[in-house]
């Protein structure tokens, strides 16, 4: 069973460790509005901010590239930080950059590994919780907005998203549409007509696959609610 | 009773509301597109925005705590919110003590220490304002902080009580806070019970203020249950 | 919602293109909502895009200005509100803030949309017009969003009656009001002329100027920011601002029936 919950609410009346769930005299209360699943003791997020995690990937703008280190706004509280080892290539301010993050320090800072310039092109910034929802199940969503529209896509977990070439004001168009009415049913189909995608051969897609991406990313769950 | 007005009669205040009755409270979420998340309210005659921006680092630096995220909130009425005379524009001296005591509510129930070194801002506009906007614009501006998606431990509810002769009542409007005998903001955390804003003037004795803390105990699950809606209903068709 | 840089804003505008699909003389939409605060004598809110402005307008008693002794006056704020934009901070006016009040000041004042003539009550007593903007979401061109909203406001303006040294508030009367102004308001990047800019095409933009007029003349104008216009710009945006005024005068005829 799953339920919208709303700061406050007592989520079971044993202490569980659950993300954005605190615990108070033995019983874990939500602290953010999302989605609680009973059985999975799970609470997904319908709004919130981009709390950094390792390997996640990020689009981000170089801020200031000093000697041995970029800094990189990410469109979270937290500065994103580039030591010069990790990076082959040379950046300059305001370049836009994929990366992937290696671990959130002390001082609240994201320190990146692997980056890469993505050139030309612009970023968008969306809601980050809205960033599964965007993706889709097992990457459908994304993929057949990059095929309708010929545009080319890196998603951000941090919520910017960068695109380049093809149908560019469509792509966004299709992206705002799905943040806007992310919590809606029937919107795979309703994207695909929007960016006249070829029909995506959904059913083709392994189980085993299907049953991964599930669980990593809400946007069943968030079908399911209505 | 101060004044000239008789403001129960009947057992009936000017607006037709017994003593423990709430003005109709409306409320909905994301009107203002550049915030993280905003709240605006209907409270009677009442008009707020509440809005947060943040967690953004905390600017100038030396305002940052590097062990939690400081809460920057400014409360403010409008020149033109009154149904008298023009106000003046600025922050005056009960601007700055309400956005004081709006600001410790909120620092009591974020998880401040998510997020070392930044600032979240609440600003509360009061666009129309008709008595208790203090309370209205807490009420709001906690609507507002469970939508942006900032953990907070519970979601507060504020309401105002005081005193009309020997009568407790709730929720004062305009022309009741100008004549009655006492008036007493709080604000209360629903799950636990805590007061987190308490303030009051005029004169109760200790049975009328057990009695008005119990009109805002009981209105508060009205309140809540208002809050509660107007955040589930922006996902639901 | 839309993070958009420099870089490639520039290279879209190089090829005549805009931060959004529109064309370069065209609005976004527009919406007016008349009289949202009761308190407030006279009220509106205007939505261009997702440009929110709110005027509110008080009418108090007031002494008259010592040139003008027969004649009511008004004045004229607007508030960045914080919550308006990520770059707007608490704190006094910005220069920004005070050019904006002053710009739709001026308009007001020079198209004589107030008949103040007719706020006169008694020697040294008139009544005096607060017109207060609130910004409540910056997407650019508040110029026009603040005059718009200001303009209907005050075409739906009440006034209070004095009598017996009091003001009452109860029974008021209508402003009385002898024209109407709008405002079209242009930027410039490169050789590109832009009607309504949003807040990334302003950022962007190497000069800006708002034209005010009612439907027979010119009544107001300002450039702003370091780049300028050619006589030849001028000219076409003067005729732009004629054609495009026409839609806006209507905007305001429709919803306040003057």
């Amino acid at each position: 069973m799953r339920k919208i919950v709303i700061p406050g609410d007592l989520l079971t009346d044993k202490p569980l460790r659950i993300l954005d769930a605190i615990v108070e005299d033995n019983k874990t209360y939500s602290t953010i509005i999302g989605l609680y699943d009973d059985e999975k003791k799970s609470l997904i997020p319908l709004e919130g901010l981009w709390y950094p995690n390792r390997d996640d990937v990020v689009v981000g703008i170089i801020e200031e590239s000093k000697l041995n280190t970029e800094t990189v706004i990410l469109n979270a509280p937290y500065k994103g930080l580039i030591i010069s080892k990790y990076s082959e290539s040379h950046m300059s301010s305001g370049d836009f950059i994929e990366a992937n993050v290696k671990e959130l320090d002390k001082t609240g800072t994201v320190i990146l590994t692997r980056p890469k310039i993505l050139h030309d092109g612009k970023i968008i910034r969306i809601k980050p919780s809205k960033v599964n929802r965007v993706l889709g199940k097992a990457n459908t969503m994304i993929k057949q907005i990059t095929e309708g529209t010929k545009t080319r896509i890196v998603v951000g977990l941090n919520g910017l998203i960068w695109l380049n070439g093809g149908n560019i004001d469509l792509a966004i168009k299709a992206i705002e549409t799905v943040c806007k009415e992310a919590h809606t049913s029937g919107l795979t189909e309703k994207i695909g007509t929007m960016v006249g995608a070829p029909k995506q051969p959904n059913q083709k897609i392994s189980k085993e696959t299907e049953t991964k991406e599930t669980t990593e990313n809400n946007e069943k769950t968030e079908e399911e609610m209505i | 009773m101060k004044g000239n007005i008789e403001l129960i009669k009947d057992g009936k205040r000017l607006d037709g509301r017994l003593p423990g009755d709430l003005r109709d409270i409306k409320i909905k979420t994301n009107v203002v597109k550049n915030a993280q998340g905003s709240a605006y309210i209907e409270w009677g005659n009442n008009k707020i925005i509440a809005a947060i921006h943040g967690p953004n680092e905390a600017l100038p630096r030396h305002t940052a705590n590097p062990n939690k995220a400081v809460v920057k909130c400014r409360y403010m009425m409008a020149p033109f919110s009154s149904s008298e005379e023009h106000g003046r524009s600025g922050m005056n001296r009960r601007a700055v003590e309400i956005s004081k005591v709006t600001g410790e509510v909120f620092e009591n129930v974020i998880l401040l220490d998510q997020f070392p070194g930044t600032e979240i801002s609440i600003y509360i506009e009061v666009i129309q304002s008709d008595g208790g906007t203090r309370a209205a614009g807490i009420t709001c501006a906690a609507v507002a902080l469970a939508a942006s998606g900032i953990p907070i431990k519970d979601l507060p509810f504020s309401v105002s009580a005081g005193k009309v002769g020997e009568t407790v009542i709730l929720d004062l409007n305009k022309i009741e806070d100008n004549y009655s005998d006492a008036d007493m903001p709080v604000a209360v955390l629903p799950r636990t019970k805590e007061v987190v804003l308490l303030q009051m003037d005029g004169s109760l004795t200790k049975k009328q203020y057990t009695d008005a803390m119990a009109l805002i105990l009981e209105s508060g699950k009205k309140i809540s249950k208002i809050q509660r809606d107007a955040l589930i209903s922006q996902y639901s068709q | 919602m839309q993070l958009i840089t420099n870089k490639f804003l520039k290279e879209r505008f190089a090829l005549g293109k805009r931060d959004d699909d529109r064309d370069p003389m065209t609005y976004r939409d527009i919406k007016l909502t008349l009289n949202e605060i009761p308190n407030a004598e006279g009220s509106a809110i205007v939505e261009i895009g997702n440009t929110k402005v709110l005027t509110g307008v008080k009418v108090d008693l007031s002494e008259p200005m010592s040139d003008t002794p027969n004649d009511g006056n008004m004045t004229t704020s607007a508030e960045l509100l914080p919550m308006a934009d990520d770059n707007y901070d608490v704190g006094p006016p910005t220069p920004f803030g005070v050019e904006l009040a002053r710009v739709v000041d001026r308009a007001i004042r020079a198209a004589g949309v107030i008949d103040t003539e007719k706020l006169f009550i008694e020697e040294g007593k008139v009544w005096g017009v607060f017109v207060d903007m609130y910004i409540l979401n910056n997407d650019g061109n508040l110029f026009d969003a603040g005059l718009l909203a200001s303009v209907a406001a005050l075409l739906s303006c009440k006034v209070p009656k004095y009598e017996n040294e009091t003001v009452i508030r109860e029974a008021m009367g209508k402003l009385p009001t002898k024209n109407i102004t709008t405002s079209c308001t242009f930027a410039k990047f490169a050789d590109n002329l832009l009607l309504d800019p949003t807040a990334n095409e302003e950022a962007l933009a190497e000069s800006r100027v708002t034209i005010g007029n009612d439907e027979e003349v010119i009544r107001s104008m300002q450039k702003g920011m370091s780049g300028s216009f050619s006589m030849k710009d001028l000219d076409q945006l003067i005729d732009v601002t004629f054609e495009k005024s026409k839609t806006l005068r209507q905007i305001l005829k429709n919803n306040t029936g003057d």
